[in-house]
């Protein structure tokens, strides 16, 4: 039999997973635009691109999880287009950002 | 390269293999799925697992190798007739690998799902995987631009 529910950790981790994309492009180009960015998180961990990856991985997890826990732990709802819209729209203007700045910082 | 030791290289061999391994496991996933039974759905969830992990190995070995070794690569680099190789492909590919992580680790989220019961959650594994596997390509072409990028720069010294 068919189903066509999609689990709630799949919407919820999806989403985290668009705004973790979008976030990580733009923190490239705050740490890239900004010295003093930059510096602090380098003093963070020792080096920006660690502070980075934790904290774009850190938003992944958390915010998978606080959407899982919406609606009474149910999770939060979306159609199966609507999660593929903004997920795949996350993953292309997260990356697009990256290579767009570099391809213009330089 | 610029002076390494067999250790350095090894590391970054691991980091390349580890790539390759979480590239091969998305392409299977990806094939398994579009031919999605009650047969193949343990298969499934359990190579998406090795992707994820795969990706996870290669993302920690390269980190290390990033932030350890590579400053000596860089200087060759930017000395060297292809400074690109760093300022454009070395620049996206340590941000983008973080997307293809977050994207290899979602994989068996998605994929724990009963895939040929559920058609929406088959379209989002296969979308998934698709991404995956097309980022994977990149940061793979990505790194032997930077790896060309020091060998120019030794050979021009």
């Amino acid at each position: 039999m068919e189903n066509s529910a999609l689990a709630k950790y799949t919407v919820s981790y999806g989403l985290a997973l668009a705004l973790a994309s979008v976030v990580n492009g733009l923190l490239v180009v705050a740490k890239e635009s900004s010295p003093a960015v930059q510096a602090g998180m380098q003093k963070l961990t020792g080096h920006h691109w660690v502070t980075h990856s934790a904290l774009v991985l850190g938003l992944f997890f958390l915010v998978g999880w606080l959407f899982a826990r919406a609606r009474g732990g149910q999770g939060l709802r979306l159609t199966t287009d609507r999660l593929l819209a903004i997920l795949v729209s996350g993953v292309v203007l997260g990356g697009l950002i990256i290579v767009g700045f570099y391809l213009i910082s330089d | 390269m610029a002076g390494h030791s067999v250790m350095n290289e090894l590391i970054l061999m691991a980091h390349v293999s580890f790539g390759v391994g979480c590239l091969i496991a998305t392409v299977w996933v990806l094939v398994e799925t579009l031919n999605a039974s009650a047969a193949n759905r343990r298969r499934i969830q359990l190579v998406s697992r090795a992707a994820a992990l795969c990706m996870w190995a290669a993302f920690v070995i390269g980190g290390y190798w990033y932030v350890t070794v590579y400053p000596a690569d860089k200087a060759v680099i930017l000395k060297g007739p292809w400074p690109f190789a760093h300022k454009f492909f070395m620049e996206t590919k340590e941000h983008l690998v973080i997307l293809l992580l977050l994207l290899a680790t979602y994989l068996p989220i998605a994929a724990a799902a009963d895939l040929a019961a559920n058609p929406a959650a088959r379209r989002v594994v296969l979308w998934v995987a698709g991404l995956t596997v097309l980022l994977a390509l990149v940061t793979e072409g990505d790194g032997g631009i930077i790896a060309l990028g020091v060998k120019v720069g030794l050979l021009t010294r």
